[in-house]
């Protein structure tokens, strides 16, 4: 089974975000940037379903230098070769074109039997990137999966979705096919040091635009289906009082708060 | 036009429903447009009626037997012939795992812009800039919307309340010829989550804590100050996720949804998953060492502090409190 892995690079989740001049992004240039969760979680499962059924896990990445970051992080994991899209074309693509990129890139290099993808990325957090890519490939999909069961002959898929309040539900897909990985469905390992070195002899191609065979007003910003106008923190509507002081001020205020004034104690 | 996929199970309107409802009568206000609910299923007719009184102009009907259950490939291929038939401006989809599960591929199939998680809009000049969430909610982004309409967007559970739904209306129900595909994905069953020992749907006071506590061990704190106020426990997604706790014990969209009088976030930075799931808590707290985090929006008290701090010196001043 040739399962491709996609991996969104993100800021570390301890970044501190500040918003850049013109407001339509944040600041970028120093800080450090990580495989968006979710995508562990689908690496981690590329990595058991090939362990358990053989093949290849190719990881696959959009972006500059942190992108190549991440697939390396993916590579030491243990994923078998990685794809690198570099191109300043691909700079400020929405989910619709980095899709459609990505799946060029898919296509480019055979098809996959199995393309997964985390279920929602810590940036953009749409969810969208992987259902779209389906769409461009044609090939059958599913969301939100939390149990991946494949076939003895490698042809169809049994999965379990996660639905709204603890319900899940089981779906049959044939191959190929485009699943989108909840968190939680496994726990993504660590790479070992072993993992680390063997990752630099691995296969790994860059790809720019023109070699997608995309021109250039169909990638990246150009391609993009909306373009971002502002981007804010949020005004907070709430009415929340803060209790100050020492730790322990603050807890004996709570308390008091609790008795006397919403008296839920 | 507007139009408004509904979301239903069992026959009934589900809650996202009416805050697309909500949703659409405002875009309608703003944008002088008339608003059309689509309706997919089999065995719908008492929901068409259900829907036919809220005030809106059409329920588009797309009854077969092959749509009783949910299939992204029936939904995209009905919906496109519709869609493109008649042309609307704005196509409004729950951000919900039905949603999101067929509209990327709608939107992307018909090559028009798709905004996902949308939790506000405005109207510039005739244009219409929708907003949704960024960063796990951190910040917010505004988008221009390219090329010709229709433009898709998914409303976040809980952006646009139900409680505003305009009724009164008769809307003009028509029936759709609906030709489901041949479909990629078949269902097999649905089964729901044991509740277990972790049923917090009754439970006056809450305590949950959230990825803050850094580790499986340190979870010992909110045991103890639940049990110090007389509380039940309840945890984030990133604490089940790690396998700190049961996932009997979330609190959110994708597990518990809670009402207590009392709700206690501990080290919870408040992603819209869990404000969905226990917002209409009487009275909340959250103790949190990022000022900016989220859940102080919908806390009526708040303690921007370090919980390691914090909760231990509740918790001695409620067991004293104890006779």
């Amino acid at each position: 089974m040739k399962i491709i892995s996609c991996m969104k690079p993100v800021p570390d989740p301890a970044s501190r975000l500040i918003i850049n001049e013109t407001k339509t992004w944040i600041k970028d240039q120093d800080l450090t940037f990580v495989a968006s969760e979710a995508d562990n979680y689908a690496l981690e499962e590329a990595l058991r379903l090939k362990e358990k059924h053989g093949g290849e896990v190719v990881v696959l990445s959009m972006g500059g230098e942190e992108a190549a970051r991440v697939l390396r992080s993916g590579l030491a994991m243990g994923a078998d070769r990685a794809i690198h899209l570099l191109d300043a074309k691909f700079k400020g693509a929405d989910e619709f074109s980095a899709a459609s990129a990505l799946a060029k890139a898919i296509q480019k290099d055979g098809g996959a039997d199995l393309v997964l993808a985390g279920v929602q990325s810590d940036d953009l957090g749409t969810g969208m990137t992987g259902t779209m890519m389906a769409e461009f490939l044609a090939s059958a999909h599913a969301t939100v999966v939390v149990g991946v069961e494949a076939s003895g002959d490698g042809k169809s898929l049994k999965v379990r979705r996660e639905l709204e309040g603890g319900i899940n539900e089981t779906v049959e897909l044939g191959m190929p096919a485009v699943l989108t990985i909840q968190f939680g469905i496994n726990q993504p390992r660590y790479a070992s040091l072993k993992g680390i070195m063997a990752a630099k002899k691995k296969e790994f191609k860059v790809w720019s635009a023109a070699d997608l065979g995309l021109p250039a007003e169909a990638v990246g910003k150009a391609g993009a289906m909306y373009e971002v106008k502002e981007i804010f923190i949020p005004e907070k509507k709430s009415k929340v009082e803060m209790l100050g002081g020492t730790a322990e001020e603050a807890a004996a205020a709570l308390v008091e708060k609790l008795r006397k004034e919403a008296k839920v104690l | 036009m507007i139009f408004v996929v509904a979301e239903h199970k069992d026959a009934r309107i589900k809650p996202i429903t009416i805050e697309l409802l909500v949703f659409a009568q405002r875009l309608s206000r703003d944008f002088g447009q008339p608003i059309t609910a689509v309706v997919l299923g089999s065995g719908i007719g008492p929901l068409v009626d259900d829907l036919k009184t809220k005030k809106i102009d059409r329920v588009m009907v797309a009854e077969h037997q092959d749509l009783a259950e949910y299939n992204p490939d029936s939904y995209v291929a009905v919906l496109k012939s519709v869609l493109e038939g008649e042309k609307p401006f704005v196509v409004l989809i729950g951000h919900t795992t039905q949603g999101m599960d067929f509209a990327p591929r709608l939107a992307a199939s018909m090559r028009h812009p798709l905004i996902a998680g949308c939790v506000e809009y405005e109207k510039q000049g005739d244009r219409l800039i929708l907003s949704r969430q960024i960063f796990n909610a951190k910040m917010n982004m505004k988008t221009g919307l390219r090329g010709e309409p229709p433009y898709f967007a998914t409303a976040s559970p809980g952006a646009f309340p139900a409680d505003e739904v305009e009724s009164g209306g008769n809307a003009e129900v028509v029936k759709i010829s609906a030709q489901p595909a041949a479909s990629r994905r078949k269902l097999v069953e649905r089964v729901e989550a044991p509740k277990g020992k972790a049923d917090l749907s009754s439970a006056p006071i809450i305590v949950s804590g959230g990825r803050g506590l850094k580790q499986k061990e340190n979870f010992n704190l909110i045991f103890d100050l639940a049990d110090a106020i007389g509380g039940s426990v309840g945890a984030s997604r990133p604490v089940v996720d790690a396998e700190w706790l049961p996932r009997e014990y979330q609190v959110g969209s994708s597990g518990q949804t809670v009402s207590p009088k009392l709700y206690i976030a501990v080290g919870i930075s408040g992603a819209i998953q869990h404000l969905v799931g226990m917002q209409t808590s009487r009275c909340i707290v959250a103790i949190n060492k990022d000022a900016e985090a989220p859940i102080f929006k919908i806390a009526h008290y708040g303690i921007v502090d370090d919980l390691f701090k914090v909760v231990p010196a509740l918790t001695k001043i409620l067991k004293d409190l104890k006779p």
